[in-house]
């Protein structure tokens, strides 16, 4: 019987965490801060982090979503701070809180077209998304037509991702990336189906290993995680195609069922520090929304073309909107039939 | 005829252990790729104060010592219950838990507590994986118990009532001693059904219970970090040393 | 006696409805509403869900599982049964030969398939050894196809075919064998005519023990496949995840759920003595 209780109390005392130190629960992308960044912050606030992190939106929304997740601040991409708001996830911003960090953003990201406000989120990180290729590939590839194209000896690979793969078609097409039109987007499933012939799969991050290693040659990437691969194998570029790429960038924001919310505000102020954000943009390989740390950071990095591309370059660049339901859900079943081909 | 069979079954065996032993073999790999490079123990090294990996790993402890637990105490007090006479109900109901896909399973328990939890402002977290894992292992304990009953005579447990015992004391001064093993090698295969877990654990987890295999999964999925081949390597050998040990135990 | 065997059923049996049976109620339930403009449910009844189950895609998807499963079900036949065998005729070493069968499956499924990627890789293992013995002058592709998924499907299942098998094979008298070359049977007759029956209700359980998870098996395909391919189990988890569309999700669980439970029924009312 003794033996029975104690084991039964287990759970209970495993429940009491240390109810001393305040915690924050942080939920990022992977490869997102610096090593130092989180202790830092811990070490000048005297509090502890807990510090996971995800690879898609849809693993954190899936997690989000039921409002008990237990998350106090997550990284949404622009386009789920709308679908966020619908599904009341996040907490309002206290400007007041943030100590004008805000000044500190980039001129674009001051009044970004998902948060004219700034009421939701606080831009974090942003990028876009080309193509990665081996320099043994030739021609080497400028557009996204170039993927459509046995020169990469069948060892091509897109990301798995449904936004991105049908922009790359859409764009292809001469199309807007965020198009709901029910015809462009038949004909991208098309173009889509007719590429499965030359690639080898559909990868996401992973995929950076076996760029590396010379297992893939070209590959549809983000230009943060291509800008890791290329460490890797001096051997790799890349570009922005011609027809027009995609823009995301993902911001810092509040869930509203956090218990947490001063604390928070201090996390995000911290972010928004410039030697902060010139660190965590250094060690991660992304380009930062933040104005005052890119001028904290020595020229070679502000002129690596694939993290801070041109004006002209980013010109043809084109930020992923939200979709409405039945858009998504057209998106969606076409994804479906693209796999299922 | 014979030499044939021999070879194939040696083959067989080269094809379930080939990933394993290559595993370890490149967790001492002193290079990051597959050229061999020199024994090395650095992945282990890293691993060890790899802070997630412990944090993970301890987690992956905790909830599979709490789950194996319960699942092993009402699972073979259900298997005695389904031994003295069947009910057809629940026997197909946990057989049907058993063969449930994980993703069924794992969704609708993340349905489950986000309508129960919710309204309770109450997180996803250890608990909810544990709860979970119970469930799912219940029905392999019971098989394990239930296929152990079924060597024991049950006129020892007769001749017991007999001789004046009432049925809780034929349990428990009887059979249960009899049992002991059945019951060690289903709680060995409870641990390591839940301490593997990773298709329900991944949907149900909540902040604080990140556990190993949702570690290695996001690890792994970003390249293969040689550390990851280190843990694997050691869970590997720490759940077939349980493994080996509960089949001994079965036998007995 | 049936007091106490009361309250020894108890525990699991709440368990099980609690956890188990009201969670498939609550899938039940979203499978009949809309789902929200955002993700979500609302609690809308239709039976939109279902119909939409109806097209020739999803029907696709299904079937192809189905085959898929089929394949790896009929792989495992072929390569258990020997190996089965051998071990129900290895007399003291039996239960060691079926420990080191199991054992790679109870070291987790995901790290074997790592491990797998590794092997098959254009610069892994496989390839490497093959070009510098100078069988090959191109790595071959053995990595994300049909064919990488059936030996990830393969490699984590055949336990499941081995231990039903030989749980049929230890009981056949060896006398029959015997008996039947006595009589002038050849090998093949005698597998054909005594072996095989007798070893089919095994058989039957192995199937069926492979079959229904490698239908809902969602790793494999994922990870081998290079997501390239696209079964039900996939299906399932991009509904809950990235389409979240939780009762379009939910009623392709219950589609596969009732194929699941079908086959249990008939294995039930079969053979209740090979399971493990």
């Amino acid at each position: 019987m003794n033996r029975r209780l104690f084991l039964l109390s287990l759970p209970g005392l495993l429940g009491c965490s240390s109810g001393k130190t305040r915690r924050l629960n942080v939920f990022n992308w992977s490869d997102y801060v610096a090593p130092d960044t989180i202790p830092n912050f811990e070490k000048e606030f005297a509090v502890s982090i807990r510090y996971a992190t995800y690879e898609s939106n849809e693993e954190m929304l899936a997690k989000v979503m039921a409002g008990n997740s237990g998350w106090d601040v997550v990284f949404p991409s622009n386009y789920v701070i709308l679908p966020m708001l619908e599904n009341n996830l996040l907490a309002p911003l206290d400007h007041r809180r943030l100590a004008g960090g805000l000044d500190h953003l980039a001129k674009q990201f001051q009044a970004p077209s998902w948060d004219s406000d700034l009421k939701w989120c606080v831009p974090y990180m942003w990028g876009g998304t080309g193509i990665v290729y081996n320099r043994s590939v030739t021609p080497p590839p400028e557009s996204w037509a170039d993927l459509w194209s046995d020169r990469h000896g069948g060892r091509l690979t897109m990301l798995d991702d449904p936004a991105e793969v049908l922009a790359a078609c859409l764009l292809k097409l001469g199309y807007s990336l965020n198009s709901t039109d029910p015809a462009e987007l038949g004909q991208a499933k098309q173009e889509a189906i007719a590429q499965k012939q030359f690639l080898r799969a559909y990868l996401n991050a992973e995929v950076q290993d076996q760029l590396v290693a010379g297992d893939i040659l070209t590959a549809q990437l983000w230009a943060t995680t291509s800008a890791l691969a290329m460490h890797g194998n001096t051997d790799l570029r890349f570009c922005y195609p011609r027809e027009g790429f995609p823009l995301y960038a993902d911001n810092a924001a509040i869930l509203r069922e956090s218990s947490q919310p001063e604390l928070a505000h201090d996390f995000l102020e911290y972010l928004l520090r410039p030697e902060v954000a010139a660190e965590v943009a250094m060690k991660a390989e992304t380009a930062t929304a933040n104005g005052a740390a890119i001028e904290k950071m020595p020229q070679r990095v502000r002129d690596n073309a694939t993290l801070f591309p041109s004006d002209e370059t980013l010109a043809r660049g084109e930020w992923f909107a939200a979709m409405a339901s039945e858009a998504q859900q057209l998106r969606d079943r076409l994804w479906t039939e693209i796999k299922s081909a | 005829m014979r030499a044939l069979l021999k070879s194939y079954v040696a083959a067989a065996f080269v094809f379930l252990y080939l990933p394993l032993v290559v595993l370890a073999v490149f967790s001492f790999n002193d290079s990051r790729f597959t050229l061999w490079n020199g024994f090395s123990l650095r992945w282990y090294r890293a691993a060890w104060e790899n802070s997630q990996l412990t944090h993970a790993a301890a987690s992956s402890l905790i909830i599979a010592v709490c789950s194996t637990v319960f699942a092993t105490t009402a699972g073979t007090l259900c298997a005695y219950g389904l031994w003295k006479r069947n009910t057809r109900r629940l026997t197909a109901a946990l057989y049907l838990s058993l063969v449930t896909p994980e993703i069924v399973m794992g969704v609708a328990m993340l349905a489950f507590y986000q309508i129960v939890l919710a309204p309770m402002s109450a997180p996803l977290g250890m608990h909810t994986v544990i709860v979970s894992h119970i469930t799912f292992s219940l029905a392999y304990v019971v098989v394990v118990v239930l296929a152990r009953l079924r060597t024991l005579d049950p006129r020892l447990e007769e001749a017991a009532l007999d001789l004046g015992a009432n049925e809780w004391q034929a349990f428990r001064r009887v059979t249960l001693p009899l049992l002991l093993p059945g019951i060690a090698a289903a709680s060995l295969l409870a641990f390591t059904i839940s301490f593997d877990d990773y298709v329900i654990t991944s949907l149900v987890a909540g902040v604080d219970s990140e556990t190993l295999p949702m570690v290695i999964y996001a690890m792994a999925r970003r390249g293969v970090r040689p550390e990851v081949n280190a843990v694997s390597a050691a869970i590997v050998v720490l759940l077939g040393g349980l493994a080996l040990v509960s089949e001994r135990l079965n036998r007995t | 006696m049936t007091r106490l065997r009361r309250w020894f059923l108890a525990p699991a049996a709440v368990i099980l409805v609690l956890l188990y049976g009201v969670p498939l109620a609550i899938i039940c339930a979203y499978s009949l509403f809309e789902r929200g403009a955002y993700g979500g449910v609302e609690t809308v009844f239709t039976p939109a869900n279902f119909l939409r189950l109806a097209d020739a895609l999803y029907l696709t998807i299904l079937l192809r599982s189905f085959l898929m499963a089929g394949a790896a079900t009929l792989l495992c036949l072929v390569l258990a049964f020997p190996l089965s065998w051998f071990i129900s005729h290895a007399g003291r070493r039996k239960h060691l030969y079926l420990a080191l069968v199991v054992l790679p499956f109870w070291t987790s499924i995901l790290i074997c398939m790592y491990s797998w990627m590794f092997l098959l890789r254009d610069t892994g293992l496989l390839n490497t050894v093959l070009l510098e013995l100078g069988w090959i002058s191109q790595p071959l592709p053995l990595l994300y196809n049909y064919g990488a998924v059936l030996l990830g499907l393969v490699y984590n299942y055949l336990p499941f075919m081995v231990l039903p098998v030989y749980a049929a094979l230890e009981r056949l008298d060896p006398h029959l064998v015997e008996a039947a070359s006595d009589l002038g049977a050849k090998p093949a007759a005698t597998f054909r005519r005594v072996v095989w029956p007798l070893a089919a209700p095994g058989v039957r359980a192995g199937a069926v023990l492979v079959f229904i998870p490698c239908l809902g098996d969602y790793l494999t395909p994922d990870l081998l496949g290079g997501g390239r391919t696209i079964m039900v189990g996939n299906l399932i988890q991009n509904q809950f995840t990235a389409a979240r569309n939780y009762p379009f999700g939910a009623a392709v669980s219950l589609a596969l759920m009732s194929v699941v439970m079908l086959l249990l029924w008939r294995l039930l009312k079969r053979e209740e003595e090979v399971l493990p």
